[in-house]
């Protein structure tokens, strides 16, 4: 953010605090001492203060300091209102005219050191303080502001009616091409294609803006980070940086009060298991000082969120031992890298034989995947001993219009998110075996569990002889989900699906298509909570 | 109370007949599912023909599927499974009757819609067990026309998710 859109960020505040400001003072004025009109006034000035002295005005800084003395005085007492009203009155003018300075020009830094003597003598109980300065009229309306406050719940509604816009729009489309072909009347048909493909690009538009201003930078999130890593740090003997980058990164207002909470177990997860003590960090060639770095960055249709420690790294061994210990895997499974780091993520997984207060208690990181996938989004684990661990979330920039590969089976289309979709490949049905009673596919050398969409959704079971395997999941569990045939990438709109008779079973939602067909969203999650699959069955 | 107007032939009876009966006339759309069913017409938002409806896998029975109303995606129930009649096929006269009950749209696959009725309440008595083909639970009374029934649904109940549903499995699993 550049120092002219702080400035005017803060006037807005500044010119708002100033107008409680007065309207408590009137108030005052008006019904003598209350409580809680000072109260909240001694707030209000409290947050002036410190946005004052955030962006370097020391001198109104202090002057709102003195301000906020003399109205604790008055609320203690110590001083009669009548007393000191005039004064206080006089305060919100010169406050007012230091705004209206800085507004005109903001590199003069106001100097008030006069009128913070005036005020000082009015709190040691002598002269009557500062006389109530004269005012350009026009002051008093404040800064006209730029920014107005909406309930999100507006912003989501027009979202929905976008989002049926985009429907119909496809629908007209559609409708236009087939009158089109019967209507011989060129002229006229030509001005129809033209109409279609402005009001085309003018929904896109306004698709896009309402998208936009749904949108959060994602450093709202990270900010409420450092107060947590220091006190853990702290507690844990640790020291920790705590760095980021590309804050700037704006999501979507859900998206992000859907990221706190991942964010806060992986990023405990790296203070409790990751980082080491600085003894341990110095004998080991390390800084002494831990670092954990947040990070953010857009890549396409997505949001990319690190968190990355230059901790110990996951110790495979041990994590496999526990794996055992909890009945996850048998001793005799054979588990690659990917499949022992896919073990944190289940539920009850912790490597600590005692729980302590952050850690170890077995929550958590299986918090992180299902919420994480909840969002239509993934999370990859990458481990180097003694090098660090990055826990990368990769989520669609918005959640309610995502990108979706359109799958067939047995009749019917449904849309997968393209977030879990890996790739896809077109098989014969020899190229499938069984292994254990499980349907098994060999890709890239590794062995994929099967699962057959007609069959998980019990529809029609006419088998093809070549069909597609649509892969999901990347490092961690992965899996082959079998369709009949692939119908291609497309955004779609996600709509809920009432749920008075139930949530059924791996569907996350539905979609309209443009020709007003529904197509229901697969909820890929389900597919490894039925089949319970581990990477190497 | 409205407005009193004498009607034509004066007499006080044909005054206090219309004043009584005012208040408490219902109107009802009524459907057929074999026998007559019928909803208050102020839970009825609409009555559509039947399109194209989505098959939700996983979902009880009864569900038949999803519709698109205008951008909106409504469950549609098919009300003979749900009230555990015999099944019928979708013909040319089957509607969907686009209910709203307590916030909740949901449509309703019926055989056909025959018409909207006006009833005096008393002609409305408490449904007699032993006649009916279905659970009296959904009912709220029978409405006697001259010779017809028509039994009163109370769609509050009856969109309201039973604990056996739940038990009992996809739609898949039922079919099978």
């Amino acid at each position: 953010m550049n120092y002219s859109a702080l400035i005017k960020d803060y006037l807005d505040d500044a010119n708002g605090h100033l107008s409680a400001f007065d309207d408590s003072l009137l108030l005052l004025e008006k019904n003598g001492v209350n409580r809680d009109v000072i109260l909240n006034t001694l707030g209000l000035l409290h947050t002036f203060k410190g946005n004052s002295g955030m962006m370097g005005f020391e001198s109104l800084k202090l002057y709102l300091h003195q301000v906020e003395e003399l109205l604790k005085k008055v609320n203690d007492n110590e001083i009669g209102l009548d007393r000191v009203i005039d004064g206080l009155l006089g305060s919100a003018n010169i406050i007012r005219n230091t705004l209206r300075t800085i507004e005109k020009d903001p590199t003069i830094n106001p100097d008030l050191t006069e009128n913070i003597f005036s005020l000082q003598q009015l709190l040691e109980g002598s002269g009557n303080g500062p006389d109530i300065q004269a005012v350009d009229l026009l002051s008093y309306l404040g800064t006209k502001t730029d920014t107005i406050k909406v309930d999100f719940k507006k912003l989501d509604n027009l979202l929905n009616l976008v989002g049926e816009l985009v429907i119909f729009k496809t629908r007209l489309n559609q409708i236009g091409t087939q009158i089109k072909g019967v209507v011989n009347n060129k002229p006229l048909t030509k001005e129809l294609s033209e109409g279609f493909e402005l009001m085309g690009k003018t929904v896109s538009e306004l698709q896009e803006g309402i998208m936009k201003v749904r949108m959060l930078p994602v450093g709202n999130v990270f900010n409420k980070f450092p107060r947590m890593v220091r006190d853990l740090a702290k507690s844990q003997g640790k020291e920790i940086q705590l760095a980021f980058e590309g804050e700037d990164t704006e999501l979507d207002k859900t998206v992000i009060d859907e990221l706190e909470e991942p964010l806060l177990h992986i990023i405990r997860n790296a203070i409790d298991h990751g980082i080491e003590p600085a003894e341990e960090r110095i004998k080991n060639g390390k800084s002494r000082k831990g670092k954990i770095t947040l990070s953010a960055g857009q890549e396409s249709n997505y949001v990319i969120i690190k968190v990355k420690d230059d901790g110990r790294g996951i110790n495979f061994e041990k994590v496999r031992e526990a794996g055992i210990e909890k009945g996850l895997i048998k001793p005799e499974d054979f588990l690659d890298e990917d499949g022992v780091l896919s073990l944190i993520f289940s539920a009850g997984f912790t490597t600590r034989e005692e729980t302590t207060d952050v850690s170890g208690r077995g929550i958590g990181l299986d918090v992180v995947n299902k919420n994480i996938s909840r969002l239509n989004g993934q999370v990859i684990v990458d481990s180097i001993p003694e090098k660090g661990t990055t826990f990368t979330i990769k989520l669609p920039l918005s959640l309610a219009i995502i990108p979706a590969l359109m799958a067939e089976a047995g009749g019917e289309i449904y849309a997968i998110p393209m977030s879990a979709v890996d790739e896809s490949v077109k098989v014969k049905e020899e190229d499938i075996h069984v292994i254990n009673n499980h349907e098994v596919v060999r890709f890239r050398e590794k062995i994929l569990p099967v699962v057959r969409l007609n069959e998980f959704f019990g529809l029609n079971k006419k088998r093809q002889k070549r069909f597609y395997l649509v892969i999901l999941g990347k490092t961690e569990k992965r899996l082959a989900v079998a369709v009949d045939r692939l119908r291609g990438q497309q955004e779609i709109v996600i709509k809920p699906l009432d749920d008075t008779f139930g949530k059924s079973y791996g569907i996350a939602g539905a979609s309209i298509l443009g020709d007003g067909r529904i197509v229901l969203i697969i909820d890929t999650m389900a597919f490894y909570e039925r089949k319970e699959v581990s990477a190497g069955v | 109370m409205s407005k009193i107007s004498l009607p034509p032939s004066g007499l006080t009876e044909d005054v206090l007949g219309e004043i009584r009966d005012e208040p408490e006339e219902i109107q009802l759309v009524v459907f057929t599912l074999g026998e007559q069913y019928g909803v208050p017409i102020n839970q009825v938002q609409e009555i559509i023909r039947v399109g194209n409806i989505t098959n939700v896998p996983n979902s009880p029975s009864y569900m038949e599927g999803v519709i698109n109303l205008r951008g909106r995606v409504l469950s549609v129930l098919n009300l003979r499974k749900r009230l555990k009649l015999p099944v019928k096929d979708i013909t040319k006269a089957s509607r969907i009757v686009i209910t709203e009950v307590e916030n909740k749209v949901i449509g309703l696959l019926v055989d056909a819609v025959s018409h909207v009725i006006k009833m005096r309440s008393e002609l409305i008595e408490n449904a007699p067990e032993e006649v009916l083909e279905i659970d009296t639970d959904y009912i709220t009374g029978v409405g006697k026309l001259k010779n017809q029934l028509v039994i009163l649904l109370d769609l509050g109940k009856l969109l309201k998710r039973e604990k056996l549903d739940i038990n009992e499995g996809g739609k898949s699993a039922a079919e099978n």
